[in-house]
């Protein structure tokens, strides 16, 4: 890893801190107001790709582990990791690196614009919706003892709301794709 | 902009070795999981939370710590009322709670020196393999402390800019410049520290 990767790394992690304190706009028809925070896994893959977007997100989770208030509404400390949705966090650095991989494998600069919203948000989708609850909501039935099924339904709220931030993303990925690209191909 | 959230404090707990507080979390998590028996984690949960209001918080920090968890850990409490015996609910909600409490306690009494040391000796073995360097995770972190400021700063400034030109401030039409402008520093960032000779490259 040069050192332009490492700083990218960091770059990243901190503006997905500095996203934290962003303050949520809730939306009428979504029960669940939404963070800018929580569309940083799907930013972080689409815009600098599976490795640096992973590595990137561990940093945020070593800075939530060292005590750093640094996740939305000045949360942070061990005490969120040992809570139900730690999952959900210990899980946003694979998350990441999934969405990054769709995103380098569908999306090439002499694509279509379409071309590349769509592999953009079938990115953001898979990884930031898909891979996110398949580790959080197991993880959130086994801590706290909710049967899965019901955990598995009750985290259908916030889908809709999760579906407005990967357009969110789709829309800001292509737009930092067309002015700095980062994203690296993939055969 | 990012305080950490240790204490300052002259209690036990603030004396204790921080591997030490590190490992007796890890291992009250594995005895926790293993009781499933009200009595034992109604103990476990009532030295924790006295753990932890002991550390020198007021009522009201210690509270605004922990509260957002607990929230989620009483919502899914009476979630579980309907699916699963009373007994039941009660023990996972005070295991749950008794762990949150410990940890936050052992985050309130660390400081950040302290657990980055740590993490220097978790990371010796991979260090060893080759596949990370502690000294770069070192500096990623200092990067970000250091970078934080300037790129909210830089936010409002975007914010500032919607304002001027009567725009609603929206996500949307923020984050792609934000992180342009962010990211384009990255080459100006990785010369200055290449320069310095920090990585030894």
């Amino acid at each position: 890893m040069n050192t332009r990767d490492l700083v990218l790394v960091a770059l990243f992690a901190a503006i997905v801190v500095v996203l934290g304190f962003i303050p949520p706009i809730t939306l009428g028809f979504i029960p669940v107001p939404i963070t800018a925070q929580s569309m940083g896994v799907m930013l972080a893959g689409c815009i600098i790709g599976a490795k640096r977007g992973a590595l990137s997100f561990l940093l945020v989770i070593l800075l939530v582990a060292i005590g750093l208030p640094v996740l939305s509404g000045g949360r942070g400390g061990l005490a969120v990791l040992a809570g139900p949705s730690g999952g959900f966090i210990l899980g946003w650095a694979i998350a990441a690196f999934a969405t990054g991989l769709i995103a380098e494998c569908f999306v090439r600069a002499q694509n279509s614009e379409g071309r590349q919203f769509a592999g953009f948000f079938l990115a953001s989708v898979i990884g930031g919706i898909v891979v996110l609850y398949a580790i959080g909501v197991p993880w959130l039935s086994a801590v706290t003892g909710t049967p899965l099924a019901a955990a598995a339904t009750g985290s259908l709220a916030f889908i809709p709301g999760d579906l407005m931030k990967a357009a969110i993303a789709t829309l800001a990925a292509r737009a930092v794709y067309a002015g700095y690209p980062l994203l690296p191909a993939r055969a | 902009m990012l305080t950490s959230l240790y204490v300052e404090g002259r209690s036990w707990f603030h004396r204790v070795p921080v591997r030490a507080k590190l490992v007796a979390l890890l291992l009250a998590s594995i005895a926790l999981f293993a009781t499933d028996s009200p009595l034992p984690l109604l103990a476990a949960f009532l030295l924790a939370g006295g753990l932890y209001l002991s550390l020198g918080l007021t009522l009201r920090q210690a509270f605004a710590r922990v509260g957002f968890v607990f929230f989620t850990i009483l919502v899914l409490a009476a979630v579980n009322l309907f699916l699963i015996p009373l007994p039941q609910v009660l023990a996972l909600a005070l295991r749950l709670t008794a762990l949150v409490l410990l940890a936050a306690a052992v985050t309130a009494t660390t400081t950040i020196g302290a657990f980055m040391d740590e993490v220097t000796v978790l990371l010796k073995p991979f260090e060893r393999l080759g596949l990370v360097r502690a000294a770069d995770v070192s500096l990623a972190l200092g990067l970000v402390l250091r970078f934080v400021p300037d790129i909210f700063a830089r936010y409002q400034a975007i914010s500032e800019a919607h304002r001027a030109r009567g725009l609603p401030v929206r996500p949307l039409t923020i984050i792609g410049p934000l992180i342009i402008l962010t990211l384009k520093d990255a080459d100006t960032i990785a010369a200055a520290i290449d320069a310095r000779g920090f990585r030894r490259q």
